[in-house]
């Protein structure tokens, strides 16, 4: 059964179709690709899947269950995580406490005036683990804010992750990232799905990092569903090039 | 660890000078009231500023549930059982219970909007009280009741009588207060808050439900501002609808700024600033809103992070 | 009993006109800038003021015509010096300033025209009453009501018709593309500023006959006028004006039935407007 599932989803804003029927079946495990030029609909697509906009038409269905009219916050309690185009952080909090608000989230401690000290421990240890993981440990104690692009986007996604998602988006993880830091950003992306079998779909202007990636890849233009297929079948396909070089020329 | 060591330092210096002020304001030109004053203006501000400055969320209507405070401890007092315990307690309920009906209302809003209709709803309890003379004693306040000195069993509180006491009495749930809130800011929930307030479009997708916890502190927030309010009831024996008016909101945020509101005591600094120059310049000229809309103005353009805040600043170069 | 229910609305429906042309030129700043002025019932005093001071040279017809204008530059004055150093910082600090300065303009109307409000002459033939029946409808009521509508409907033409107020529409949805388009973001504020302030002058001038002339007569009208933008709907310029006529006439309905809640009754309303609908009646539906 496919983890996620989207059935024939639409959004409009007044005249304009933004996305327009697209169906996606995620299978758990599965690192999926979108494309598209630019204005294909991809992060309204993200957007709808993440509940940050309520679809005009259309069915999402995650781990069985129909979650189209759920608030983004209970779409987080049932395992979907994102990240943003324009990097979303604290930027006036320390490295550690960005990432303690979700751990302390996600083990449903929201609420709590206090923890008991074995709590604070385990959870300062998960903190701990994120920060190795995301290369960050260095910087733990700094603003947020003051970190370059490529610390604050490996942030974020430690963010997405303390939550222990069963669905990661990412809205392209490596906008406005030099080769540097691409690579390290893709290296971690990697890690998070071939060490952590972490379902994730990404969408990526960058090809070499999309063909580097991803499982099956699916292409967006003028918000409908242009092609779908491994990264091989894409490569071939005719109307993604038209549609692709089209646009870039 | 410089860090943590000069957080220590200064904490204990703020609980030195408040422990002692009973004794050293008269030599600097003070008197016990005035202290209890600035004490009752602290609390307001610092539990404005949980929302204000720790929340991120602009509320410009705390003077209602200040005033609700007020109203409900004095009339406890008049109408019901001479009680100062009891007073502070109908006082905090009728404040609190007020904040979380409204804010139910007002969630959903952000920025200034949120200010406006916060400052707009106060308005209907500043009314109430105006209108509703036989009971409030309207325009000319409450009158003819004063605290009721505390029967502990082996010893009697005449805090009504001995300003003193009454200094410590006040300083007493000031302490309790910023014991509770210092607690709440450091806790798991308290970190939610810093969230919303940082970027609010984050704690959404880290699963925090932004509306309730703003709810939640707005709520608490009005909890700790009614505490103020009963105690300033108390302090001057007396209230009028002035306590509920907008304007006090105002003085409330000002403090807030003026001290610093993204640290701890700024609302104290400011508190204290604030208070003893309406004290002075009160009593030197009849224009005292003009010199505190001034002031107001010259926070804004010149001392925006204010007192602790550039004391900060200085200190961290 | 139908003469006095008519007599209330009409009384409602003219408080309620003031309400809207404040609240209107709130929300212009508002919507544009993102400031809330505060001090907008301290320029209406002002223009009350000003026409007092002028009416014994121009007369009453000519101080109309020349206070809102004066008010509106002493508006783009304080918008140049004081106000547009804090656009793009935290909303707080507009807030604060606004509210220092409706402290200075009301203590500052009393420190020169003293606390009690002063004579203020209308012309005679306009105090008269227009029925012996309706005795309510004086000429100048009759006349303010007028005279708001035409207001209004200038204002409205004045955003759909000419350039400025194209503009200042474009600006109020999307200030960026607007700038990136090449207008000059800073005059337009400035201007739209003037143009809020303005309709402040005028309702100065117009309240002053009606409610008497004294320094806390804008900080009277500026919380309604809060509450008429709430429940007109945030961002909607008709829905301000449909939410100052309504509060107005509840408000004067409920003096006939309830006189002590005449004033508390507008907050209620806010309240319900809320619960049902969050951005008000004519307010668009919000986003995270």
């Amino acid at each position: 059964m496919s983890l996620l599932q989207v059935d024939n989803i639409s959004r409009d804003f007044g005249s304009l179709v933004a996305v327009s029927g697209v169906s996606m079946a995620v299978e758990p495990g599965e690192l999926r690709a979108v494309i598209g030029p630019n204005g294909a609909g991809k992060t309204t697509f993200f957007n709808l899947i993440s509940g940050l906009l309520p679809p005009t038409s259309g069915r999402i269905v995650f781990d069985g269950k129909d979650i189209t009219n759920l608030l983004p916050a209970r779409r987080v309690w049932r395992g979907i995580a994102r990240t943003f185009q324009v990097t979303e952080i604290f930027p006036e909090l320390t490295v550690r406490e960005n990432l303690r608000i979700p751990v302390e989230g996600a083990a449903g401690y929201r609420l709590r005036p206090w923890l008991s000290r074995e709590v604070a421990q385990e959870m300062a240890a998960r903190v701990s683990g994120l920060m190795d993981m995301g290369g960050l440990r260095e910087k733990a104690d700094r603003l947020v804010g003051e970190l370059p692009h490529g610390d604050q986007r490996a942030t974020e996604i430690m963010m997405s992750l303390a939550l222990k998602p069963r669905l990661l988006l990412l809205d392209e993880p490596t906008a406005g990232m030099g080769d540097q830091e691409t690579y390290d950003i893709t290296r971690l992306i990697r890690r998070l799905h071939r060490e952590q079998k972490l379902t994730i779909v990404l969408i990526e202007h960058d090809m070499r990092v999309v063909f580097h990636l991803a499982d099956r890849i699916m292409v967006l233009a003028e918000g409908a569903v242009l092609a779908e297929g491994t990264p091989d079948e894409i490569a071939r396909n005719e109307g993604v090039q038209a549609a692709y070089l089209g646009k870039a020329a | 660890m410089g860090q943590i060591n000069n957080k220590l330092a200064a904490n204990a210096i703020v609980w030195l000078l408040l422990l002692t002020a009973p004794f050293w304001m008269h030599w600097v030109g003070g008197y016990t009231e005035l202290g209890s004053r600035v004490l009752v203006m602290a609390l307001a501000a610092m539990a404005l500023n949980f929302l204000l400055g720790f929340t991120g969320v602009l509320s410009f209507g705390h003077a209602a549930y200040f005033g609700l405070g007020a109203y409900g401890a004095a009339m406890t007092i008049k109408y019901l059982v001479p009680s100062t315990p009891l007073a502070i307690l109908v006082g905090v309920l009728v404040g609190t219970a007020a904040a979380a009906i409204i804010g139910t209302l007002i969630v959903k809003l952000r920025g200034v909007y949120f200010a406006m209709v916060t400052i707009a709803f106060g308005q209907v309890f500043y009314f109430i009280t105006f209108r509703w003379n036989t009971v409030t004693g309207g325009d000319d306040g409450l009158t003819n009741w004063t605290r009721v000195p505390i029967d502990l069993g082996f010893t009697k509180l005449d805090i009504l009588h001995n300003p003193e006491l009454f200094y410590y009495f006040i300083l007493f749930f000031f302490a309790l207060s910023v014991a509770l809130m210092t607690i709440l800011l450091r806790s798991p929930f308290g970190r939610t808050l810093l969230a919303i307030r940082e970027n609010e479009r984050r704690a959404r997708f880290l699963g925090i439900p932004v509306e309730r916890h703003i709810w939640l502190s707005f709520t608490i927030s009005c909890f700790f501002v009614s505490i103020a309010g009963a105690l300033y009831a108390l302090l001057n024996n007396f209230v009028d609808p002035r306590a509920l008016y907008w304007g006090l909101s105002g003085n409330f945020v000002i403090m807030a700024v003026l001290g610093g509101m993204r640290s701890f005591w700024g609302p104290l600094v400011g508190a204290v600033i604030f208070v003893v120059l309406q004290d002075y310049v009160s009593s030197m000229t009849q224009n005292w809103e003009s010199f505190i809309g001034l002031l107001f103005v010259l926070i804004v353009l010149f001392f925006p992070r204010g007192v602790l805040g550039i004391v900060r600043r200085k200190v961290a170069s | 009993m139908t003469q006095l229910i008519l007599f209330n609305v009409f009384n409602g429906l003219i408080i309620g006109a003031f309400y809207a042309l404040m609240a209107l030129g709130l929300s212009l700043i508002l919507n544009l800038s993102g400031v809330i002025n505060f001090a907008h019932g301290g320029f209406l005093a002002i223009g009350g003021y000003l026409a007092y001071v002028l009416i014994p040279f121009v007369g009453f017809w000519g101080a109309l015509l020349i206070a809102p204008f004066l008010t509106a530059f002493i508006g783009l004055v304080v918008e140049r010096v004081l106000i547009r150093r804090l656009y793009g910082r935290d909303q707080l600090y507009s807030l604060l300033l606004t509210f220092g300065l409706a402290y200075i303009f009301e203590d500052g109307t009393r420190f020169i025209w003293g606390a009690q409000s002063v004579p203020y002459q209308v012309p005679d033939w306009l105090m008269q009453p227009l029925s012996v029946e309706y005795f309510f409808l004086t000429g100048y009521r009759v006349f303010m009501v007028i005279l708001v509508g035409v207001a209004v409907a200038g204002l409205f033409l004045i955003l759909n018709r000419t350039r400025l107020g194209m503009r200042i529409r474009a600006g109020t949805l999307d200030l960026e593309t607007v700038s990136v388009l090449g207008v000059n973001v800073r005059i337009l504020r400035t201007l739209n500023f003037g143009l809020g302030i303005y309709l402040a002058g005028l309702a100065g001038v117009l309240a002053a006959g009606m409610l008497g002339l004294s320094p806390t007569i804008g900080n009277s009208l500026i919380m309604p006028s809060f509450v008429a933008i709430i429940v007109g709907g945030l961002g909607s310029l008709p829905g301000t004006l449909l939410g100052g006529l309504l509060i107005g006439v509840a408000s004067g309905l409920t003096t006939m039935f309830f006189p002590s809640a005449s004033e508390a009754v507008i907050y209620i309303m806010m309240g319900i407007v809320l619960l049902v609908r969050p951005r008000g009646l004519l307010g668009e539906e919000g986003r995270f």
